[in-house]
């Protein structure tokens, strides 16, 4: 996003939309960071301003990474829905993408507040790929790796900064212990936070089989999130039998 | 996309706090499901959601009225309610099961109530996702009454700043926090932002 100067007149509407905090204001004008930017929309879309001094330039590789996985209102080509994710658990009871005895993973590199370079999501990326896990091949993010085995991605898009960037795959339930090792591990080497999340189909008797590992492992969670109540049709197979 | 995920705050204050999520799955029946998402968004406004939205199109604010956001609703689209109230939300799941629109609801809130909800309308829940917080560098984050408010827009779409400016408004008694709550959720493209527990948060913050 950039702002005109010929146009703006400094009137501070802007500053308070930015995310990340990529606009300051001057004596005679606004300024956006161009390097902080993640191209979100959100100061064109709500600091009416007044003066019509916003503009969104033409974005070209690799800076549309960042509006794809900034902006809520792109649409991103491998899912083909609004967002940063997928469908992961949401829609489970037809797609039957977690089965019973495997954990889906969610790794929000950049989410709350900060916003993320690639450089620190490749580095929990890779730390993941050294589980051998298999990245979603519908995540945008997914879509920019060089590498799905490794976790490697583009060179180019390594300083590309976006507001959050998913990392997600699935591990069978017994595996998580080392994933949240790993995961303690490379917190303590990047620049930004991520919010994690696991999803876990219910056993038949209504216990959460990735309850009793998280607490193993020391690991918080809190007591409240998201339930697929099962009202989508038709049932995956594993449901119709 | 876990945009109504990782809500932040204590049991009290999320127990005025839970979002439907209506969601056709590609290749499965996202075809003519348009119709069906728009059925379940007045399921719910029938039974007393505070506030729907749409990931695709954006707010009430940004598609010109409810009306308009109604009428636009897609094939393929994630739409939401909002509910402070959990006899309304549980109502609102009964009706839905008995329409038997064949797409996806999922619940955000708190699991225990939910639960009960689910049994109260006769919902047998399948899959749920926790969440597990925040982790790295969460040092560099904002207070905990910031992070409750920012974090009703999972898509990071109400800042800090903006949250602060309108907390600074709210204590100098130049807006309502009901006002600044409004001015919260415009940013919430999908319309998930929860202004009740807002106005809620800003009146304690202002307290302080």
């Amino acid at each position: 996003m950039r702002i005109d100067p010929e146009k703006c007149i400094a009137c501070g509407q802007c500053e308070v939309y930015c995310p990340i905090g990529a606009i300051t204001i001057g004596d005679e004008c606004a300024e956006i960071d161009f390097d902080e930017c993640t191209e979100c929309y959100n100061c064109l879309r709500m600091a009416d301003c007044p003066t019509e001094a916003i503009y969104q330039q033409k974005l070209e590789w690799p800076r549309t990474v960042r509006s794809v996985l900034s902006d809520v209102l792109t649409i991103a080509p491998e899912s083909g829905i609004s967002g940063r994710g997928t469908e992961e658990m949401k829609t489970n009871e037809v797609t039957g993408r977690f089965k019973h005895g495997w954990a889906g993973i969610g790794i929000e590199v950049g989410r709350p507040v900060l916003g993320a370079r690639f450089y620190d999501v490749e580095k929990i990326a890779m730390a993941m790929a050294k589980l051998g896990v298999e990245f979603e091949s519908s995540n945008p993010t997914t879509s920019l790796m060089s590498d799905v085995k490794t976790g490697k991605f583009k060179d180019d898009v390594l300083n590309e900064k976006v507001l959050s960037a998913i990392i997600e795959f699935s591990v069978p339930v017994e595996t998580l212990d080392q994933v949240f090792a790993g995961l303690k591990q490379v917190s303590r080497q990047i620049e930004t936070v991520f919010s994690l999340c696991v999803a876990s189909r219910i056993a038949p008797d209504g216990s959460i089989p990735t309850h009793s590992i998280m607490r193993q492992n020391g690991v918080w969670f809190a007591p409240n999130g998201k339930t697929n109540v099962g009202l989508g049709r038709p049932l995956t197979k594993e449901d119709s039998i | 996309m876990t945009h109504t995920l990782h809500r932040v705050g204590n049991p009290e204050s999320l127990s005025r706090d839970y979002i439907l999520l209506f969601m056709p799955s590609k290749d499965i029946n996202h075809v003519g499901s348009g119709p069906k998402l728009r059925k379940m968004l007045e399921i719910s406004l029938k039974n007393g959601a505070i506030r729907i939205g749409d990931c695709r199109l954006g707010n009430e604010y940004h598609q010109g009225g409810l009306d308009k956001l109604l009428e636009h609703v897609e094939d393929r689209a994630v739409v939401h309610a909002v509910f402070n109230d959990l006899e309304k939300m549980t109502a609102a799941l009964k009706e839905l099961k008995s329409a038997d629109l064949g797409l996806s609801v999922v619940v955000s809130g708190l699991f225990d109530k939910v639960r009960d909800c689910c049994k109260k309308a006769g919902l047998t829940p399948h899959t749920v996702n926790n969440t597990l917080g925040r982790w790295g560098r969460t040092d560099r984050l904002p207070p905990q009454d910031i992070l409750e408010l920012n974090t009703m827009c999972g898509h990071g779409m109400v800042t800090v700043r903006l949250i602060e400016d309108i907390a600074a408004k709210v204590k100098n008694r130049e807006i309502t926090p009901e006002q600044g709550a409004e001015r919260l959720f415009k940013p919430c493209m999908c319309g998930i932002f929860n202004a009740d527990r807002a106005a809620g948060l800003l009146d304690a913050m202002a307290r302080k």
